[in-house]
């Protein structure tokens, strides 16, 4: 079961900036995934208290959530649109997720 | 609209001199107080170097209640780069250093440089030959919008 649309949330240390910039790369990775998609950030202290459907950030963040959400994906940079959209591609079909 | 500086080093011996550095920018141009820096130093120790979000740059910034005074970004650029601890994104030579006011104000401003970060602007950074140039293209790319 997924929400509609999807939930997304992007994580970092103190979630107004680095978690901000993955918002955007992941807005336009699922927007090219042809996906109905609402993505927020937010901090990993925050982030446990939410109920997302994909967690999107760095291992040293997404490992201290692994179970927050159905789908967490680990990307190392944040800017990299191409390498987002594959890992979600994948990850998104594996849960039958995909338009 | 946001203040804008930017500046070229040479010498730096670790990322906390460096963090140091870019975050000063901010304050000498009075979007930030005297402890904004040391508070940007403290988030990388408290939640590590994830500010390294894409190879050899770092997004350097402390929460708004750590000292942001106005929207500022400030750009560093290191003529011999620093490790951070990064597994994948280390070393870095360009440090985009922000403040906000508060939880809302820059986000338009990191809206416009991903986007520009996302076609090429780190390395036209690396590129300048000066810090007029540096202070020049973030000017641009953030007029872009």
């Amino acid at each position: 079961m997924r929400q509609q649309p999807l939930q997304v949330l992007t994580v970092c240390g103190v979630g107004m900036g680095s978690s901000l910039m993955l918002k955007m790369t992941a807005e336009d990775a699922l927007r090219d995934l042809n996906v109905d998609a609402q993505v927020e950030c937010t901090d990993v202290s925050t982030a446990r208290s939410m109920t997302p459907d994909v967690v999107i950030g760095q291992e040293m963040h997404t490992q201290d959530v692994p179970d927050l959400a159905p789908v967490v994906v680990t990307v190392s940079d944040f800017l990299d649109r191409d390498g987002l959209r594959q890992q979600l591609q994948e990850a998104l079909s594996e849960q039958g997720w995909l338009p | 609209m946001s203040l804008v500086d930017a500046a070229t080093r040479t010498g730096v011996q670790d990322w906390r001199e460096a963090v140091l550095t870019s975050a000063q920018l901010l304050v000498d141009m009075g979007s930030a107080t005297q402890g904004y820096p040391q508070a940007c130093v403290d988030v990388v120790r408290e939640h590590g170097p994830y500010i390294v979000l894409t190879p050899g740059l770092a997004l350097v910034h402390a929460r708004p209640e750590s000292g942001g005074v106005e929207l500022g970004v400030a750009v560093l650029r290191l003529d011999g780069p620093v490790e951070f601890g990064h597994e994948a994104n280390d070393p870095v030579d360009v440090l985009l250093a922000f403040s906000s006011p508060d939880q809302s104000a820059h986000v338009e401003t990191l809206s416009t440089l991903a986007r520009a970060l996302g076609t090429g602007l780190a390395d036209r950074l690396r590129e300048a030959g000066s810090a007029g140039r540096l202070r020049q293209l973030v000017t641009e790319a953030l007029d872009a919008n």
